[in-house]
């Protein structure tokens, strides 16, 4: 077997007398054809209303609550939920964390510490309406990636400011690349077995989201 | 209007009545119709099974004989696939300026029949009449290598007391795929089985398309099986008129 | 009752049987053609509903299309920059010129780790270099956690498809699988409980097992970082709980930037598996401290790839992003499934990819197992023109071939060069026509047919009949109607 180096520099070689590229790439990325929907159509009622549509298509269950009744909202999402213990990502909102339940706060838990807790509730960056798609770039409001892997159940804090509604408009959206990007649309399924879609293999299986409209004014914000 | 007829190798040696339909048809829609007696073959089995320099030689002659035509018209929408996609790079490898450039000027002058009907005479009404439940088989190539579309439906709308069937799976692949009809002969037969049972399921008395290539293979199997149907070249339906029908070019 | 499965497909270009051959162990299957006829109708089915709503989809697919070709213009250039990127933050990027050196370097990796055991995400790629038989052999246990490759694993199976490998196995088949190898009693075939016993199963190798293997959707040259589209979460499991992950990816995977997964990530679930967008997809760039493995390396493979990139025809090719539609539109597939192509890459595209995989030197017969009907290339997402491509690799193959002795006397060749000899002349072409005629009446029977025949014509006449030849040809009626007319 070659040396690791040598490896390297004979598939570089292959590629290069294979493709004799020129200089600079950059040109003609400039010049590749981007002719598809870039930017939604929708007002943003319409937004969010095609984007609770495509939640509940994946059985995950939407509601809706205003910034000041957003603690309330979650702990009734907690109480229907009839489970005790969650984990929080460092950042979480402390008014978020309902009172009579019990919180285990990120700050370095274990797989098996998160393993013990029943749900998780997170903030996200982003959903995109078109596909029901949530995204999680692991912020402190979002919280590490196993925070939201291993639970059963996971609430999800949207503000309708998050809201897009095209793929092309969540790219719009970040200032760089991230680092971490989870994109979640529905809880994880299955159709390896006969093509019947099972849902829930690994990963949440009850997926909630409150959405929480903090524009002022759905009509002032039409795109 | 004048055209010149190319009536391919497996029409001429196996299937002439639809040559003396394209014929009759033509005709009568006022059209002068001429034969180059020297046509042979476009070179598609050659070029499909990968005989690349045995094709070259086949369209260099057919380019060089249709090099004065006004206009080439061909009841086969395979062979005017081959023309329209492989042509170029055969020239391209194996040709000369001069052969490329014959073969540009010619190129825009080749129709398949339903294209020739449509768009160069533009006529949708031929005056035909056939009495009879029919279903439509929409070859591969003319659906995607020709994207004819809705041409052929037009076309048989219009035939008068032709009863058309709704084909299920009308865009599948009935297995005939040149020589792979024998090369693969078993998958071939397998996709056949699977065709002939959406196109049996019609109760059609007559399964016709504009290639006789996949007829053949339908045609075929529906003989052997004693299915109860026959196979017919949409020009022979084309042709067939209250005082001329179809069995009279047979 | 429940048919065996098939068990022992060989997936092995180098040592599976010629396709026509391979195709007629599966023929006589009713009901793995039945499973595969089923799976793929309800996926073509989703993704027919979901392109016709998309109302840009042939703009996604030119863009994806001119992306991914761009991107293997300037494939030394983005691969470069993925490493540099990748390396700056934490990863560890290796270069595998063939199976070989991929299987050897995976291997040093996890003897560092003193891995005895693996946690896999589902990869083409691993299994095209044949990795989890090499690991098993140097000791170490390699856990497949993806539902259809647990089934297959468990069961001793191949893969028959690459987005939905176990598509040819149906719901008892699969119970009984698990019923055997998981010691399962009372163990139902609803695909409800089937699931739910395989996330059991590998709960705790997810919790347990330290080192992770993956393969990668996409690499993202601008910012070093590897995207894995999933369903499941076992791929988010592998790729955030263990310590050391190793990814192993072709060099063809790479993308420029960040944001040509816009693109796409629109045109691959809706291919793949008729969705608008899959469960879970996930992006991560080298080491995050804190949070998922912080020992990560990503093993790039040539493996008959860079070769591929000389020719515009044949480089197309490397556009694939692996999502299965065109094996879903073929009608091939659809009677055969995958096995009968002897390869971990079956249907249209490997058709094309494994004979080149292999330098044209096996699976030969692949690009003639088609009927050049061209589903698959309207429905590839990135345009590849997969008919030209077969076509290509057939003249590939006949020239190859016909350097052979023995070919100039098989049946199809010499017909083939009789055949061009008749078409280079009118007189020589309407004399065998006249010969051909005369020929034809000691075969064909009262009805005016044909019912057998001999040597290549016997293929035709297994199934079909063939109708006479009729007394006159076309031309010669012209020439007699242009004599009557003077």
């Amino acid at each position: 077997m070659s040396a690791p180096l040598e490896s390297r520099q004979r598939i570089l070689d292959r590629i290069q007398a294979a493709t004799q590229p020129s200089a600079a790439s950059a040109p003609s990325y400039a010049a590749l054809p981007r002719s598809y929907i870039r930017k939604g159509a929708l007002t943003a009622e319409a937004r969010l209303t095609l984007l609770i549509e495509r939640l509940r298509e994946y059985d995950a269950e939407v509601v809706e609550s205003s910034p000041e009744e957003l603690p309330a909202a979650i702990a009734a999402q907690l109480t229907a939920s009839g489970k005790r213990s969650f984990v929080a990502p460092a950042g979480l909102p402390a008014d978020w964390m309902a009172s009579g339940f019990d919180w285990k706060i990120d700050r370095g838990l274990t797989s098996a510490e998160i393993e013990q807790a029943e749900g998780v509730v997170t903030a996200a960056f982003c959903a995109v309406a078109d596909s029901g798609t949530i995204v999680l770039h692991h912020s402190l409001t979002e919280g590490r990636r196993v925070l939201t892997l291993l639970p059963d159940w996971h609430l999800c804090i949207l503000r309708a400011s998050q809201v897009v509604e095209t793929l092309p408009e969540y790219f719009d959206r970040c200032p760089q690349p991230p680092t971490l990007v989870t994109w979640i649309s529905g809880p994880s399924a299955t159709a390896d077995i006969e093509m019947t879609r099972i849902k829930g293999v690994h990963g949440p299986r009850f997926l909630h989201v409150i959405l929480v409209r903090d524009q002022a004014s759905p009509a002032i914000k039409n795109n | 209007m004048r055209a010149s007829l190319f009536i391919t190798c497996y029409n001429d040696t196996l299937y002439p009545e639809t040559g003396r339909a394209v014929v009759a048809l033509l005709e009568r829609l006022g059209v002068e119709l001429d034969f180059h007696p020297r046509q042979t073959c476009c070179g598609q089995m050659h070029a499909n099974t990968g005989f690349r320099g045995e094709a070259f030689s086949q369209a260099k002659r057919f380019v060089q004989l249709y090099q004065d035509a006004e206009t080439v018209v061909i009841p086969s929408s395979s062979c005017v696939a081959m023309i329209r996609d492989q042509y170029r790079g055969l020239f391209e490898e194996l040709g000369n300026e001069a052969l490329r450039k014959q073969f540009a000027a010619l190129l825009p002058r080749v129709f398949e029949l339903s294209e020739f009907l449509l768009d160069k005479i533009g006529v949708e009404d031929v005056g035909a009449y056939f009495p009879h439940r029919v279903v439509y088989h929409a070859s591969c190539h003319g659906v995607r290598a020709l994207h004819l579309g809705d041409r052929p439906y037009r076309l048989m709308a219009k035939v008068r007391g032709l009863d058309l069937a709704t084909l299920p799976n009308v865009e599948r692949c009935c297995g005939f795929g040149g020589t792979f009809s024998v090369k693969n002969a078993e998958v071939s037969s397998a996709m056949l089985a699977t065709k002939l049972q959406d196109v049996v399921s019609t109760g059609a008395e007559y399964c016709t398309a504009l290639d006789n290539s996949c007829l053949m293979h339908l045609g075929g199997a529906m003989h052997r099986q004693y299915a109860g149907m026959k196979t017919i070249h949409l020009a022979q339906i084309l042709a067939s008129t209250e005082d001329s029908p179809a069995e009279a070019f047979a | 009752m429940s048919h065996p499965v098939e068990t022992h497909a060989i997936l092995d270009p180098t040592l599976a049987p010629p396709f026509p051959q391979a195709a007629l162990n599966v023929l006589r299957n009713p009901q793995l053609r039945k499973n595969v006829s089923h799976a793929i109708d309800v996926i073509q089915g989703k993704r027919a509903r979901l392109v016709a709503e998309k109302t840009d989809w042939q703009e996604l697919r030119s863009a994806a299309s001119a992306i991914r070709a761009h991107a293997l213009e300037h494939l030394g250039f983005y691969l470069e920059q993925f490493e540099a990127r990748c390396t700056a933050a934490g990863g560890h990027v290796h270069w595998a010129a063939d199976a070989d050196e991929a299987r050897q370097i995976i291997l040093d990796l996890l003897r560092k780790e003193n891995a005895s055991e693996v946690i896999k995400i589902k990869t083409m790629t691993s299994a095209e270099i044949q990795l989890n038989p090499f690991l098993e052999a140097q000791g170490i246990r390699a856990f497949e956690t993806d539902l259809a490759e647990i089934i297959l694993q468990l069961g001793d199976e191949e893969p028959s498809h690459i987005v939905v490998p176990a598509l040819h196995i149906n719901r008892s088949q699969v119970r009984e699988i698990f019923a055997r190898r998981m010691g399962l009693k009372n163990l139902s075939d609803d695909p409800q409980v089937l699931t739910a016993a395989a996330r059991t199963y590998l709960r705790q190798k997810f919790l347990t097992i330290p080192t992770a293997i993956s393969g990668a959707n996409f690499l993202i040259a601008e910012t070093g970082s590897v995207g894995v589209v999933e369903s499941e979460g076992n791929g988010r499991m592998c790729l955030t709980l263990p310590r050391t992950m190793i990814t192993l990816a072709g060099i063809e995977k790479v993308l420029p930037c960040f944001d040509n997964l816009e693109v796409m990530l629109q045109v691959l679930a809706r291919s793949a598996t008729g969705e608008r967008m899959n469960p879970y997809t996930s992006l991560w760039t080298g080491v995050t401290p804190g949070d998922g493995p912080q020992n990560f390396h990503v093993v790039l493979l040539d493996n008959g790839r860079s070769p591929m990139l000389t020719r515009p025809v044949e480089r197309q090719t490397l556009k694939c992003i692996r999502c299965a539609a065109c094996m879903n539109a073929c009608p091939v597939y659809r009677q055969t499934g995958g096995h009968a192509y002897g390869s971990v890459y079956p249907g249209p595209i490997g058709a094309i990819l494994t004979p080149q995989l292999m330098h044209m030197q096996h699976a030969q017969s692949l690009p003639y197992a088609s009927s050049l009907c061209g589903a698959c290339y309207e429905v590839c997402p990135v345009k590849i023109n997969i008919p030209e491509v077969l076509l290509e690799l057939r003249s590939q193959v006949v020239n190859q071939e016909r350097k052979q002795v023995l070919r100039f006397f098989d049946p199809m060749y010499l017909g083939l060069r009789i055949a061009n000899l008749l078409f280079s002349r009118a007189w020589i072409f309407h004399a065998a026509q006249r010969l051909g005629r005369i020929g034809a009446r000691l075969v064909t029977r009262k009805d005016g047919w044909i019912h057998s025949l001999p040597s290549v014509g016997g293929k035709w006449t297994q199934t079909r009949d063939l109708r006479g030849l009729p007394s006159q040809t076309f031309h010669e009626w012209w020439a007699a109607r242009g004599k009557e007319a003077k």
